[in-house]
């Protein structure tokens, strides 16, 4: 008979009692993607109703994909049978990699693609010998898998807007469109075209299909530590760190507080944080070593977000930091005796916060002023007035070739050559080409068209740059005869009012005003015709009656600020204008 | 402060039930053994008479204290019983012949704080006063000092789940237990007495409150009702706040259990030499779980029988609390002055352990500062366990009390600190 050592009394938490608990938080979040991606869309008249519960087998599929290789690896290759089999598959939680998988990605991607990668993230957990040993989060295995091999189809279908939003919202998820906006971004492009940070927090905003939801993460982050299934020291020290980082990089750059919670609240942050982070067998098990761990993900992720092309950054965070889970248990284990010992990688740790927090507050400058890698020019002529350009730029899948003409610093032509990205026709139905056109002074507030985000986002940057290299090649501008600055279009004499009809160039194209004279003095200016973006705020400023009533003096009249150049071109005119009729009545006279 | 766990279940057994006594069992099996010193010269042999106190075993080792029998009778033989920690142990018989005869009888001391230093360092080493909580010390060595002891902390804490022996005994012996401290502490100069009670245990400090006013020099320091909250060590920095490196001497401290304290108040006042003490016998397959006042040397199998027996056939047999006691798989266990329980369980079943998913739970639960399951993952590199520090765990049992997935790792853990001890040689 052996002898059993004590304690003779056990605690009534057990493994699958916190497996459970697991479940039950992600419920209301699995009861929120269908609200969100099924009911929504379909009451929007969007998608059938059969598809409501499409984003339940997303995710369904995948756990049950995990679960039968599980089983039959376990059946095939661990030669377990009958009871074994039936105990194996009780205690080993098989489900869970294809399930967090199908949470990560975007609705619209092919299922077989999930599945596949269902199938991965089982396999590498099985390879370092199944569940409790495994070092790597064998969903976020599976995730790296379709990023590295499908990465194209993480754009197919409008990519992670559901059906509903790919009509409301004309731009990508928040941190895709994060790394669009040129420099660091404000409220109105960051977080404006979702509303506001309210959608932020309840998750009515696009993203993967379970992660949106802030407030239910939170929700489950608390539930869960409340039944004690969770490391919650690492959740909490990581969207904290996050949040430091991004309120220091915020504050140097005059940002309010929604900046840092736009970050947290961005990019599955949360969902990865509470449920990915947390994975018991990828994580630390010693309280220093998951406050460390905390850390250097918030550490990595703000880095990946700034600093590399990938605007989330959360998931390969955790990936790289499970490599170091391991080690960092040594330092938390002595750590445990000796609190010193854990000093130099918490000094490592907040030097990287604030080295990088100062850093990207003060330098981070989106290629804006930078020159583009990604674009090449291959031909520039130049006859007369007209420059035309043959250029390319790295799209979606590959260089887009495309021809500009430039007619005296106008462009008048953009047209595609060559190119070969899987949503073209999105680009070419939307007419984009022609948007950019007509919009050519005014590139950063156009829009870029949801399902071909990377495509129309290259079509303006090769624009962007074909004009950059023309302002900075001072091509002469030979003047015209027929392209006339100011221009008279007739003069109305009506008894004792004479009426000037003239011709201005301005911002947007021609100005036409209707300058009443009476009694040698303006009375009334009319603006006939304008394209000017801003000419808003010349009417605001009450700046025709500016005018008139300081005809005598109008050199010293400032310009609008904000509509420099519309408010320069009316002064202008006027002056002109002026001249013209004083040379006449001196005639007159 | 103190990492642990709340965990106050099974008191309720036994903690409202009458005191009852067994002190006619008809044999009595003497162990030969003083704490873990089983190095002990017989010093009767079979056909002879003892007296109740007779001395009939005096142990060799470093420390001197002699084995009393409990009982008058006839040494009948020598066998082998099991001890609590479930070895084996040799054991004089002495059949009891109910008289309670002893060699002489002495005085009372009405003013026990009397005593002169070495007098009461005599009267405990000859009375064989040894440590009740567990350990089996021998008491007289821990004043047997040149250094200042400035405090004598009591530990009451009690936080064994189950275990409500010393919870009675404080409840019956009240005034003994004051005035036993206040005569410690005066006969060794002792400036400070602590009287350490878990927080829950109001009903007791409150009673103590009545008292306090007469001892002035006596606190009662109420502890978190947590495990392992008694434990020496973590006990000396919840109410000192100083932390020492082999023993609690080094910084002027004593620390004695309160069953130990009564045995050296009848020491004191009645010459009286250990030979009973309260056990608490419980458990749910016990049918009447009780405290009880036994004889040293008793079997715990009649002492289970005299108090009606076991509700099934089938149980496990435990040797003191249920997180740190033994079990003793022949059921053939005697009762010791540091056995302060015997519980009776159901069997356990070992099928319910599962993968370790590394949650981490017992790191954060260990009071010892450890990392069980890294010591798990180590088992194999002894030189991985010793940074580990394997060696300090103090066997509280609460990471395997934590554990989800129920793996037995305080087991674990033992085995380490074994290889480490076979790595060192």
């Amino acid at each position: 008979m052996t002898k059993i050592i004590g304690p003779y009394i056990k605690s009534k938490n057990t493994t699958s009692k916190m497996m459970l608990n697991l479940i039950l938080a992600l419920l209301p979040i699995i009861v929120f993607t269908v609200y969100k991606n099924g009911f929504l869309p379909y009451q929007a008249g969007k998608i059938d109703l059969i598809h409501i519960f499409y984003p339940l087998l997303f995710i369904l599929l995948p756990s049950l994909v995990s679960f039968i290789i599980e089983t039959l690896y376990a059946i095939v290759f661990l030669k377990k049978r009958n009871k074994d089999i039936i105990r194996y598959i009780r205690n080993s939680y098989s489900f869970f990699p294809g399930l967090f998988l199908g949470l990560v990605l975007p609705i619209n991607m092919p299922i077989w693609i999930v599945l596949l990668g269902a199938a991965v993230a089982t396999i590498s957990k099985m390879i370092f010998g199944g569940f409790g040993k495994n070092i790597f989060n064998p969903a976020l295995i599976g995730y790296l898998f379709i990023f590295l091999l499908f990465s194209s189809y993480f754009q197919v279908d409008g990519g992670y807007l559901n059906k509903l939003e790919v009509d409301t919202i004309s731009s990508s998820t928040p941190l895709t469109n994060a790394v669009l906006v040129e420099g660091i971004g404000d409220y109105d492009s960051l977080v404006k075209p979702y509303g506001s940070l309210i959608n932020f927090f309840t998750g009515m905003i696009p993203g993967a299909v379970g992660e949106t939801s802030a407030l239910l993460c939170l929700l489950a982050l608390i539930y869960l530590t409340i039944t004690g299934a969770i490391k919650w020291r690492i959740p909490v020290v990581y969207i904290l760190t996050v949040f430091f980082i991004t309120s220091f990089i915020g504050n140097i750059n005059d940002l309010g507080m929604w900046y840092p919670l736009f970050q947290i609240l961005s990019g599955g942050l949360m969902f990865g944080a509470v449920f990915m982070a947390t994975d018991p067998v990828t994580s630390p098990t010693t309280c220093q070593a998951q406050i460390l761990y905390g850390l250097f993900l918030g550490i990595l992720t703000v880095g990946i977000r700034y600093l590399t092309p990938f605007p989330e950054g959360v998931f390969i965070s955790i990936l790289v930091m499970n490599i170091f889970a391991r080690v960092l248990d040594i330092v938390g284990s002595k750590a445990k005796f000796d609190f010193r010992v854990s000093l130099i990688p918490y000094l490592i740790a907040w030097a990287l916060i604030i080295g990088l927090g100062f850093y990207i507050g003060n330098n981070y400058v989106k290629d804006a002023s930078k020159v583009d890698a990604n674009f090449k020019i291959i031909s520039k002529e130049t006859i007369g007035n007209k420059t035309t350009y043959i250029a390319t730029q790295k799209g979606y899948v590959s260089d887009i070739k495309a021809e500009v003409i430039i007619n005296n610093e106008k462009v008048i032509s953009y047209k595609v050559l060559e190119q070969s990205e899987s949503f073209y026709y999105k680009i070419y139905d939307s007419n984009y080409l022609d948007t950019l056109v007509n919009n050519q002074f005014s590139l950063n507030n156009v829009d870029t068209v949801s399902g071909a985000t990377v495509t129309s986002t290259s079509l303006k940057k090769l624009l962007q740059n074909v004009l950059k290299d023309y302002d900075e090649s001072d091509i002469p501008i030979i003047y015209d005869e027929e392209e006339k600055d100011f221009e008279i279009i007739n003069i109305e004499n009506n008894e004792d009012k004479i009426i000037y009809n003239v011709n201005k160039k301005s911002f947007g194209g021609y100005l036409q005003l209707r300058i009443t004279f009476v009694h040698d003095v303006i009375e009334e200016i009319t603006v006939v015709n304008q394209n000017d973006s801003y000419f808003g705020l010349v009417i605001d400023a009450n700046y025709i009656t500016t005018i008139i009533r300081n005809q005598q003096q109008l050199e010293e009249i400032d310009t609008v600020s904000g509509a420099t150049i519309s408010s320069q071109a009316i002064k202008d005119a006027i002056t002109k204008t002026i001249e013209d009729y004083s040379g006449k009545q001196t005639i007159n006279e | 402060m103190i990492v642990g766990k709340k965990l106050d279940i099974g008191k309720d057994l036994s903690k409202y039930n009458k005191i009852n006594s067994f002190l006619n069992p008809q044999y009595v099996y003497v162990p030969l053994v003083s704490g873990s010193d089983k190095n002990i010269t017989v010093v009767v042999k079979k056909g002879d008479y003892v007296y109740k106190g007779s001395i009939i075993g005096k142990s060799k080792g470093n420390f001197r204290i002699p084995i009393h029998s409990s009982v008058s009778g006839i040494v009948i033989d020598f066998i082998e019983k099991s001890y609590l920690d479930g070895s084996k142990v040799k054991c004089v018989k002495i059949e009891n012949d109910f008289k309670e005869q002893v060699i002489s009888k002495k005085e009372v001391v009405t003013k026990i704080s009397k005593y002169s230093k070495e007098d009461f360092i005599k009267v405990l080493q000859t009375c064989g006063v040894i440590g009740m909580g567990g350990a089996g010390f021998p008491t007289y060595v821990k004043y047997n000092t040149d250094k200042k002891v400035d405090t004598l902390i009591v530990n009451a804490v009690e936080c064994e789940p189950y275990i409500t022996a010393d919870y009675v005994l404080v409840q019956d012996k009240m005034e003994e237990l004051l005035e036993v401290v206040d005569a410690v502490m005066e006969i060794n100069g002792i400036k400070e007495g602590i009287i350490a009670i878990k927080k829950s245990n109001n009903e007791l400090i409150k009673k103590f409150y009545n008292y306090l006013g007469t001892y002035p020099k006596i606190k009662v320091v109420g502890v978190n009702n947590i495990y392992p909250a008694g434990w020496e060590r973590g006990l000396i920095t919840k109410v000192k706040g100083v932390d020492y490196h082999k023993l609690p001497l080094e910084k002027g401290i004593v620390v004695n259990n309160v069953s130990t304290m009564l045995a050296i108040y009848e020491a004191l006042k009645y010459h009286k030499p250990l030979v009973e003490r309260i056990v608490t016998f419980t458990g749910e397959d016990l049918k009447e779980p009780q405290n009880i006042l036994v004889k040293i040397g008793t079997l715990a199998s009649d002492v289970i029988e005299h108090i009606g027996g076991t509700v099934k056939e089938n149980y496990l047999l435990i040797a003191g609390g249920p997180m740190m006691g033994s079990e003793i798989d022949d059921k053939d266990l005697i009762i010791t002055a540091n056995c302060s329980c015997v519980l009776l369980k159901d069997l356990v079943s070992d099928n319910d352990i599962v993968n370790c998913m590394r949650c981490g739970k017992c790191t954060d639960v260990c009071p010892a500062h450890l990392s069980p399951v890294l010591i798990k993952d180590n088992l194999k590199n002894v030189k991985n366990i010793k940074k580990l520090k394997a060696k300090r765990c103090i066997e509280c049992g609460l990471c395997s009390y934590i554990c989800p997935s129920k793996i037995r790792l305080r087991e674990l853990v033992i085995e380490a600190k074994k290889k480490m001890d076979s790595g060192v040689k």
